[in-house]
């Protein structure tokens, strides 16, 4: 049994997806308990996984370049725990509320587990598919309340999204071209030989597959759907949008670049330089787009911007301790930025507004949602004992280390920035409420009062998370290592 | 409601010979071009054709929608099934478990023709059910 | 001109009709020429001048050079991926349903000027 659990990580949320389809009453306890269960089977995984060890399941029986396998590497069990952790608490999340039927349970359960299903794969043109499922079912989420906004950032998410992922399946075109082969680890063995016959078209691949995912990624000029996609959707689906979704298409480039194509091809053709300019360039403009807005979750998801481009920072520095601040990056990035969407969640329905100006009074009536947003925000700032410090920290060393001292200040400046916006937010949670008058809430519904378990328990979790890897990120660099050294063993055969 | 009567009896008289061919795409699926999406649709569009000609009431008495959803989840979740049988017959996922006969014969293909049966369950009963969906929208364009 | 550079002519194509077009349901035709391209590049890579669908005939078991057959695995791809952008159109189509029950129009300008 053991050596199925790969294909059963996978397959179970999505048997219990079309379960909770048939079923009325149970679909909370199926989808929990599935999630659950992948869970469980992840972290048996741990102990090989973080020896260093390489897990591959053959589907079906069929080896090599013929079939299809699952390959669980350091790099991809940090993902899906990211993925899976946060899925479980999305629904956590989501049980108060009465007006998800079994249909949103059903698309979280497929988007979780094709996430899972992009992540452990290894053949690329699956990666596609599972990638292609994976964003109809969060455009049917973001669409779910149905209203008008909704369903304008679920279509221009959708257009974005489309093209984004044309140019990434004309890329696998492109390797499929050259190396005959669809599975990653032997396209990653037959490319150099292209590499030297026909050097444009591996340039080509690589530049149609890097735009496919900087859209998703939203990188600066690619941004345009998020901010829409994110403040618009229903609070846990920004949260596991923010969170997880994102950081798949974080997962896909570096699974694209670092193990099919070689680093030192990444290296050869300076785009780690190119990656680091567009990781600058989304920093700053992030920053000084969320530091104008008037809506709070707008203000997030434009803070989302911001800290994807600390990530790309890291990636593009390349070296061990660049890398690993920009993984570390990603996990923290994935706990604070969803503690911030299911407080925001929790605000807008309490104060009935989405405006940044109507919360007043807030911090005061609920001190204990307020603290876990402070927390969350002092880490998106990156001030020392919350983990946001730890892996910006990290980044910046790096920078120093690999003698781009000019980053550390651009990080440093946008860092300022963010503190200016989040501070904004803090000083009014805690200033008297005026007389009303505002934007309405598009996220109107049974509004939920405070002390419901299921609201606060993630936001406390979440919140114990970050003030956990802020005093030790020994933990998360620990978690994020196999996957490092799995990058590093590519980058020095 | 319905069309004329030409319409009618000829659609009448269509309807076994399309539901046939639509079970010989999905059970020769293995051996020759067709399969079980293949084969789904033809079932599918036979339904359609009725539904066309007789009008959807008369077609929702043989075949309900309740019916039909069910049987497009009951679709996938045997296709699931049958990957975790080749689990618990002790080889991998989706591994066949299944007799393999000579090829050419309809056995050969050992799990492809229950999983394109499972296919064909779900896809013609998926496009049945979008059909019947978009004939009864009946909301502001 | 081969097919490959006739069908990245058309993924431009599609592109220009998803970038600069203002009406929604001409951003999905669009996206549904690149799709078309794209199927049009993989089966190019899988063609082979004068080869065979590759279909073993009843009695013909064995010794057959497999290099008379085009290769089957873009095919089954593409098919794969067909499917995959007929979902995609499906569901933009209904999201557009929607949108125009709401607002009344189909132009993306009047629409990012509605509130």
């Amino acid at each position: 049994m053991s050596i199925h659990i790969p294909i059963l990580i996978i397959i179970l949320p999505l048997l219990a997806a079309f379960l909770v389809l048939l079923t009325r009453k149970y679909k909370i306890v199926l989808a929990a308990v599935s999630i659950i269960t992948s869970i469980v089977f992840t972290l048996t995984l741990s102990s090989r996984v973080l020896s260093n060890d390489k897990i591959t399941y053959h589907l079906g029986g069929w080896r090599g370049p013929l079939g299809v396998s699952l390959v669980i590497d350091g790099l991809g069990f940090f993902f899906s725990l990211i993925a899976l952790g946060l899925g479980l608490l999305v629904i956590i999340y989501s049980i108060p509320e009465k007006r998800y039927s079994r249909t949103y349970y059903f698309l979280l359960l497929v988007s979780l587990s094709s996430m899972i299903g992009v992540i452990y794969t290894a053949d690329i043109f699956n990666m596609y598919v599972f990638y292609e499922l994976l964003s109809l079912a969060v455009y049917l989420l973001i669409a779910y309340p149905k209203t008008g906004v909704t369903l304008r950032a679920s279509f221009s998410y959708l257009i974005m999204g489309g093209v984004g992922l044309s140019f990434f399946l004309l890329g696998v075109g492109f390797l499929y071209a050259m190396t005959g082969t669809l599975d990653i680890f032997h396209i990653a063995e037959r490319l150099p030989a292209a590499f030297n016959s026909s050097m444009q078209m591996v340039i080509m691949s690589f530049v149609l597959i890097a735009t496919g995912m900087g859209i998703k990624i939203a990188v600066f000029p690619l941004h345009g759907w998020l901010p829409d996609a994110h403040s618009m959707a229903p609070s846990p689906v920004s949260a596991l949008l923010s969170g997880v979704t994102v950081k798949i298409g974080i997962y896909c480039l570096i699974r694209v670049v670092y193990t099919a194509f070689s680093a030192e091809m990444f290296f050869l053709i300076n785009s780690h330089n190119i990656l680091m300019v567009l990781g600058v360039v989304s920093l700053l403009f992030g920053a000084s787009m969320a530091l104008a807005q008037k809506d709070l979750k707008r203000l997030l998801a434009y803070s989302t911007i911001n800290q994807l481009g600390v990530v790309l920072i890291g990636l593009g520095i390349g070296t061990e301790m660049g890398l690993t601040g920009a993984l570390f990056h990603v996990l923290n990035h994935a706990i604070m930025k969803s503690t911030l969407f299911f407080c925001a969640g929790i605000m807008i329905t309490e104060t009935g507004t989405r405006e940044v100006k109507g919360l007043s009074g807030f911090g005061r009536q609920q001190p204990a949602i307020t603290f876990a947003f402070i927390v969350a925000s002092l880490g998106m700032i990156g001030i020392p004992p919350v983990n946001g410090f730890a892996s910006k920290w990290l980044i910046c060393l790096a920078a120093v280390e690999a003698g781009y001292t000019i980053l550390v200040v651009i990080i440093l400046v946008a860092s300022a920035i963010s503190a200016a916006y989040y501070f904004r937010v803090i000083q009014v949670l805690f200033s008297n409420p005026p007389e009303q008058n505002h934007i309405p809430a598009h996220e109107e519904g049974q509004v939920i009062h405070k002390g419901n378990l299921f609201r606060v328990l993630p936001i406390y979790i979440l919140a114990a998370g970050c003030l956990l890897l802020g005093i030790v990120p020994a933990l998360g660099i620990s978690l994020a290592k196999p996957a490092v050294s799995l990058l590093l063993s590519y980058v020095v055969p | 409601m319905g069309s004329s009567k030409i319409i009618r009896t000829i659609a009448q008289k269509l309807f076994p010979f399309i539901m046939l061919f639509g079970f010989y795409l999905i059970s020769n699926g293995h051996l020759s071009p067709g399969g079980g999406f293949q084969g789904g649709v033809v079932l599918g569009t036979a339904i359609i054709l009725l539904a066309l000609s007789h009008g959807i009431e008369q077609t929702e008495k043989i075949f309900k929608s309740r019916w039909l959803n069910m049987l497009e989840k009951l679709g996938i979740l045997t296709l699931i099934f049958l990957g975790f049988l080749g689990i618990f017959f002790g080889y991998s996922f989706l591994g066949n478990f299944l007799p393999l006969g000579r090829p050419g014969q309809i056995t050969s293909g050992g799990l492809m023709l229950p999983f394109n049966i499972a296919i064909g369950i779900k896809v013609a009963a998926g496009v049945s059910a979008i059909f019947y969906a978009l004939i009864k929208y009946r909301g502001e364009i | 001109m081969n097919p490959v550079n006739i069908s990245l002519l058309v993924f431009m194509i599609g592109l220009y009709g998803v970038m600069s077009k203002n009406n929604l349901i001409k951003k999905i035709m669009g996206l549904t020429i690149m799709n078309g391209s794209i199927v049009l590049f993989f089966i190019s890579i899988g063609y082979r001048k004068g080869g065979l669908a590759p279909i073993l005939e009843k009695g013909t078991t064995g010794g057959i050079p497999t290099t008379i057959f085009v290769d089957p695995l873009p095919q089954a791809l593409m098919l794969t991926a067909i499917v995959i952008g007929i979902s995609v159109t499906a569901l933009a189509l209904a999201l557009i349903v929607k949108i125009y029950s709401k607002y009344k129009t189909l132009d993306i300008q009047q629409l990012s000027k509605e509130r």
